[in-house]
């Protein structure tokens, strides 16, 4: 066990160096750098947008991003990485032909979520092992489709908050220039380091034939009720009831025979003191489930405590 | 090919038992809880950018030093490399190394000082990564680690590299501890983690059904409830749902996901297709489920 263990950290830590290890094959032999990057198109200075991102099991940033309008793609934030690299299967995906003549090849558009985009900027199609390796083992709970590096990231200023839940990317006047092209004689060619490393892909892909992919976690929308409730405080600080606004025409709260005034005194055996308590009781429902509720309807003498099953359905 | 991989991982997990660090885990302490010793003022690191296009920073570690890290927002931790953690201290000349990179395991930089900013405690793992020695002897520097997600989790780093220059703000942020977390993981169930994603408030629609293609711009809106904050908004039966509060709907988590955000009261905006047209609508969601 602890074998397998160390070995995990071993690989593990690679990743760190994705782009180092990108980075190192692009420059060594480099000869001739390129002068001028593509200079981007499109206009934009002094724009902010706010960029949602994913941070995942591996800490890894992620963003989405859209090829010439196809996608969204994942594409890991890194500033290890020298440029713009895309997986040859999303390449594939988004209908990216691999530039026959040149290192490089010019993507016509780049939409990134939140707004930013880039005209005609350059990207390198390839697989880099760290990505097939953390992709094989299923290690940062989704797929990640390639890199975002210097290329693109200095095009930004980039604010990064691991507390908030978007990054704030502000267009600047000023285009990086590509790194170097590396020449490589004939594939296998290179220092036995990076060969050793560059075996870590394969290596990675062993290990999940051996122990697994882990699985990508499943996600579920919650179930719908289709109502509108108001909280409302009692005169005992703490508690508070949840109130019956509206019911929605033709919702599950309407078909299970809820009325606007009803109060709401339990969901599924929970007692419901509020708002958050009551959107607690619901937080794992989903669609087609049969929940048991009780509310009040009427007030003083007349009120009453009513059981019903209401069946959540689908929407929000 | 599978059994070459095959051979290859049995070699390595073989080779493994080295691996295990003895005197070099024994200083380990790292832990998430570990805080920033920074003045609440926004701390400026400069930085230098290689010829391979790489974000280099000037540091000293323990008082010593200078050494030379590359900044990586990609690397989920920090890495020294042997040379530099023996020469500072992090770790002891003594412990024992992997066969496999020199590999030390994890260890923990006392205090890390680069232009304005002080850190201290430190999260790293020591190793020599074998690029990092391509790098350096191609560009004929002194690269000497990888300043990675356990230092910059704890601020609002802010990149500016038309200015070359980084700057940091504390905040409070738990980090995960991947080194423990890990391996647990690895040799863990493969059962999918399920989550159920609720939105935050009432919008009052149902959506249809998503191709999942990469050439679908978002997600039909199925129905519009009678009276509903979506009704009100504008929203139509057939509108194609691409962003919901500044984030894109490609599937059903998605919608999801971007409401869970977007507490009741609170204007979002929508942007929809319409008979091949973008609208922006501004929806406000209720309180309620």
């Amino acid at each position: 066990m602890d074998i397998s263990i160390s070995i995990e950290l071993t690989t593990r830590s690679i990743p760190s160096g994705i782009s180092r290890m990108k980075a190192a094959l692009i420059l060594f032999l480099a000869v001739t750098p390129i002068s001028a990057s593509c200079s981007a198109e499109d206009t934009g200075i002094g724009k902010s947008y706010q960029v949602p991102y994913r941070l995942t099991d591996t800490n890894h940033f992620l963003v989405r991003l859209r090829i010439n309008g196809k996608g969204p793609f994942n594409f890991l934030v890194d500033t290890g990485a020298p440029a713009f690299f895309i997986s040859t299967e999303t390449a594939k995906k988004s209908g990216l032909i691999p530039a026959k003549d040149s290192f490089w090849t010019r993507v016509g558009r780049v939409d990134f979520e939140g707004g930013a985009q880039l005209l005609g900027i350059r990207a390198r199609i390839e697989d880099p092992f760290q990505l097939v390796g953390m992709n094989a083992l299923g290690l940062p709970g989704a797929s990640i489709d390639g890199l975002i590096g210097y290329t693109v990231l200095a095009r930004f200023r980039i604010e990064l908050d691991p507390t908030k839940d978007r990054m704030t990317w502000t267009r600047l006047d000023f285009n990086p220039v590509d790194p170097p092209i590396p020449h490589r004689p004939e594939a296998g060619g290179g220092p036995p380091e990076l060969e050793a490393m560059n075996a870590l892909g394969p290596l990675a892909k062993g290990l999940a034939f051996l122990m697994g992919k882990q699985a990508e976690e499943q996600l579920h929308p919650r179930g719908f009720l289709g109502l509108e409730w108001s909280e409302i405080k009692e005169s005992s600080s703490t508690s508070a009831t949840i109130r019956i606004d509206r019911v929605l025409n033709g919702s599950p709260a309407d078909k299970a025979g809820i009325q606007e005034g009803d109060r709401i005194v339990r969901i599924g055996g929970k007692e419901v003191t509020g708002r958050s308590a009551a959107l607690a009781a619901l937080a794992n429902t989903h669609a087609g489930e049969a929940l048991n509720m009780t509310i009040r309807r009427g007030r003083g003498a007349q009120a009453k405590d009513i059981s019903l099953t209401i069946t959540a359905g689908e929407g929000l | 090919m599978h059994i070459k991989s095959f051979k290859a991982v049995l070699a390595l997990l073989g080779l493994g038992i080295l691996v295990a660090p003895g005197s070099a885990r024994a200083q380990a302490t790292a832990t998430a809880k570990a805080t920033a010793a920074t003045p609440a003022k926004a701390a400026v690191v400069p930085f230098e950018m290689l010829s391979t296009n790489h974000m280099l920073v000037k540091a000293t570690i323990n008082g010593k030093g200078p050494y030379y890290l590359i900044f990586d927002l990609g690397a989920p931790i920090t890495l020294l490399g042997n040379k530099a953690a023996e020469s500072s201290g992090v770790i002891d000349g003594k412990a024992p190394k992997a066969f496999l990179f020199s590999m030390r395991g994890e260890a923990e930089i006392g205090r890390l000082e680069s232009g304005e900013l002080k850190a201290t405690k430190l999260p790293a793992i020591v190793f020599d990564h074998p690029a990092l020695g391509v790098m350096g002897r191609a560009l004929g520097r002194q690269i000497d680690g990888i300043i990675g997600f356990t230092l910059f989790a704890r601020y609002k780093t802010t990149i500016d590299y038309q200015a070359s220059k980084m700057t940091f703000r504390p905040v409070d942020f738990a980090m995960r501890d991947l080194l423990k977390e890990l391996p647990d993981r690895l040799m863990g169930p493969k059962t999918a983690k399920r989550r159920v994603l609720s939105p935050a408030g009432l919008w009052g629609l149902r959506l249809g059904p998503t191709t999942g293609s990469v050439n679908s711009p978002g997600i039909p809106i199925a129905e519009v409830m009678p009276d509903s904050p979506a009704a009100k908004g504008g929203l139509k039966p057939g509108d194609i749902l691409t962003t919901l509060d500044g984030r894109w709907t490609a599937s059903t988590a998605d919608v999801y996901a971007a409401a869970s955000g977007v507490e009741p009261g609170k204007k979002a905006d929508v942007i929809v297709l319409r008979e091949g047209k973008e609208i922006t609508l501004s929806l406000e969601p209720a309180d309620g489920a």
